[in-house]
């Protein structure tokens, strides 16, 4: 445990730590760009550029490659420092084309931060700027302005060290240098592609979804989990500020999942997440269902509750298809409620789609389900099936072919998304989505993870979490 | 306490006032006259086709005389192919303190000066505070204020947005920043526009 001394002040640090790690954790701010907590060191940015305090007045050295030594003394924001903080900004924006109000990162990008906190100035070079390819295809989904990229070769160093996937590199040197796909991979199939996007400390790597969709400022995260496989990546859902709300452009805008960002979590996620956790929007924008329903025909929702009572209360061996995307709460609702009554079977509501990647050794699982593990906690592993006396099923959740019911049996169908299916139930409720609640899922650690709701639900859509207390069928009315 | 008695306080011009005008009626009756004669002449003029006060009959008539510097309606800058000088970057929209200005951004691949443009741009003149603050925080000089007062009367709110096409039509005949584009050759066949 060597102690230096940073800004004068006295510091614990590891043994193994650079001094960018130790100041970092101890509440000193030193600014970079190609240093990553989670990449391997580079050291080609110098921003990070620190005072060593020594004979003949000390000496400037990278403070992300500086292994900490005993008694070391460092400065981070002496006068020598500030000035070369000043000329390394001035460098590393020879050439870059600074604008700033078409670029989709302006408003969280670290060089314009930096810019404004440590150089201020605009360019002293008499020279034009190098001109360079814009908007080249780095993959189907992430684009590559070369004349904004700073060469930090972050997202080259994320290819070969966290996806592994080789896909990227830089060509040409000096001046000319541009990040290219290796010939012999494609950037296509890797699957956490996505991230260099947020790795990029400039906006150089763009998403093709997000492109000129929204300026940032005008977005705000709301923490949740992906439910797209069973790791639960905790994420943020970035949607348009109330604030900014439209009024004359397409109202959907107001309430559209602009983006995905994986919230860093260590205990399951770490600062990563897969491409597929980025297209969520896609699944949440699926046409909704809204409309309480009894075979087929609209019913205000009073009506449908008293249908449901009466089914549940008549019925000798009930079944409920229990589903595997509902949270923690409803899941102990439904079995504090009617987990008594009924037969409990937990079903997947969402099987792997066709070409989809089952399993990796990253953060991919084979289940597409958030919370089978929460489910299996309170009804059991077993997989559904039907004895032979079966009068009654509650299915909970979508991607049950009715096909597999037992053909005599009434339905009780809770759906959030508008099928065919939703119809043929002989009561049918709509219920909210995860972007309209809060609650948890446990992933197959036994890892908890909250999710909070972004979006206000359509007044016909009910809660399950209620609907389930509102069935409740006491022992006064036969059960 | 008792108070002393009100006195109405005695002015240095105090009207002088003789039996004539203190009878009260006369005296309105020729003010009446003098209000009814250019009512009269007035609505005779107007009877007549020609224009008797001075009033701007808004919002069929508009005033000719606003001063060069009156913020009036918005105006979206032109680049010399007639296309919007605006790069839809949302300055204007997010300084603006009433927040009436909503835009969505479009990208053209076949302009790599330009990537961004607007392919809708629209202010609610309902809430607008001509402030100017778009104006000056418009690095392009995309959006500028022009003297004449934007068409507001509507039947409803929603009838007081400008979208791009009202906001594209300013077309000066010369301009002291850059070279500015004609009006694009008016279709004959359609009529007057």
């Amino acid at each position: 445990m060597p102690e230096i001394f940073i800004n004068g002040q006295a510091v614990q640090a590891d043994d193994n730590q650079t001094v960018m790690q130790a100041a970092l954790a101890h509440g000193f701010f030193i600014p970079y760009f190609c240093w990553h907590p989670h990449l391997s060191v580079h050291g080609n940015c110098r921003i990070c550029t620190v005072e060593v305090e020594g004979d003949g007045g000390g000496w400037l050295d990278i403070a992300c490659n500086m292994p900490v030594a005993k008694g070391m003394r460092i400065l981070t924001d002496s006068d020598k420092v500030r000035a070369r903080r000043k000329q390394t900004m001035q460098f590393i924006t020879l050439n870059h084309p600074v604008d700033c109000g078409i670029c989709d990162k302006a408003g969280e990008c670290t060089l314009q931060d930096y810019h404004v906190a440590y150089n201020g100035s605009p360019s002293t070079s008499r020279d034009p700027k190098v001109q360079s390819t814009k908007f080249f295809p780095l993959s189907q989904r992430i684009i590559l302005d070369n004349e904004r990229c700073i060469l930090c070769t972050r997202c080259v160093r994320f290819t070969r060290e966290v996806s592994k996937s080789n896909a990227l590199g830089v060509r040409n040197r000096g001046d000319h240098s541009l990040i290219r796909p290796t010939e012999d991979r494609s950037f296509d199939a890797d699957e956490y592609s996505d991230n260099v996007i947020d790795l990029c400390p400039v906006g150089a790597l763009l998403s093709r979804r997000f492109h000129y969709k929204a300026r940032v400022w005008y977005l705000k995260p709301t923490p949740s989990v992906c439910p797209g496989c069973e790791r639960g990546c905790s994420i943020d859902l970035w949607h348009r500020r109330p604030e900014w709300k439209l009024s004359a452009l397409d109202a959907r805008q107001n309430n559209r999942i602009d983006r995905v960002t994986p919230r860093e979590n260590p205990a399951v996620n770490g600062p990563w997440m897969c491409n597929k956790g980025r297209d969520l929007a896609a699944t949440f924008e699926r046409a909704r269902a809204d409309q309480p329903l009894l075979k087929g025909r609209p019913v205000d929702s009073t009506a449908a509750i008293a249908n449901a009572r009466q089914l549940i209360g008549d019925a000798r061996h009930p079944v409920a298809l229990v589903s595997s995307w509902g949270s923690n709460e409803e899941l102990a609702s439904f079995k504090q409620a009617l987990g008594g009554r009924f037969e409990c079977f937990v079903k997947a509501d969402v099987a792997a789609a066709p070409g989809e990647t089952l399993a990796d050794a990253i953060l991919i699982r084979p289940d597409k389900n958030p919370n089978t593990a929460g489910a299996r906690a309170l009804f059991g592993a077993a997989p559904p099936r039907f004895a032979a006396d079966t009068d009654l099923v509650l299915v909970w959740g979508e991607g049950t072919n009715f096909g597999d019911l037992p053909p005599r049996a009434k339905v009780i169908f809770l759906n959030a998304w508008l099928q065919p299916e939703n119809g043929h139930a002989d009561v049918f409720f709509p219920i909210s989505v995860q972007t309209e609640r809060a609650g948890h899922y446990t992933n197959f650690e036994g890892v908890e993870s909250a999710f909070a709701p972004c979006f206000a639900k359509a007044d016909t859509v009910a809660d399950a979490e209620a609907l389930f207390a509102a069935l409740a069928v006491g022992p006064e009315s036969g059960a | 306490m008792t108070r002393p008695p009100y006195r109405r306080k005695q002015y240095w011009n105090e009207p002088e006032m003789g039996w004539y005008e203190r009878a009260y009626l006369f005296e309105i009756l020729r003010g009446l006259a003098i209000t009814g004669g250019v009512f009269l002449r007035n609505m005779g003029k107007w009877m007549t086709g020609r224009k008797g006060a001075l009033t701007t009959y808004y919002p069929e008539e508009t005033r000719a005389d606003y001063a060069a510097g009156n913020r009036g309606k918005h105006v979206l800058t032109q680049r010399p192919d007639g296309s919007p000088q605006c790069v839809a970057c949302n300055m204007c929209a997010t300084v603006c303190p009433a927040k009436v200005i909503e835009i969505d951004a479009a990208f053209d691949p076949d302009d790599p000066a330009h990537p961004k443009y607007p392919s809708r741009f629209e202010i609610d003149y309902s809430r607008c505070v001509f402030c100017g603050l778009c104006v000056e925080a418009c690095p392009e000089d995309a959006i500028r204020m022009v003297k004449e007062v934007p068409n507001l009367p509507s039947l409803d709110r929603h009838g007081m947005w400008l979208g791009k096409d009202e906001l594209l039509t300013w077309h000066p005949l010369s301009d002291v920043a850059k070279p500015y584009p004609g009006a694009p050759a008016r279709d004959k066949s359609r009529g007057p526009a």
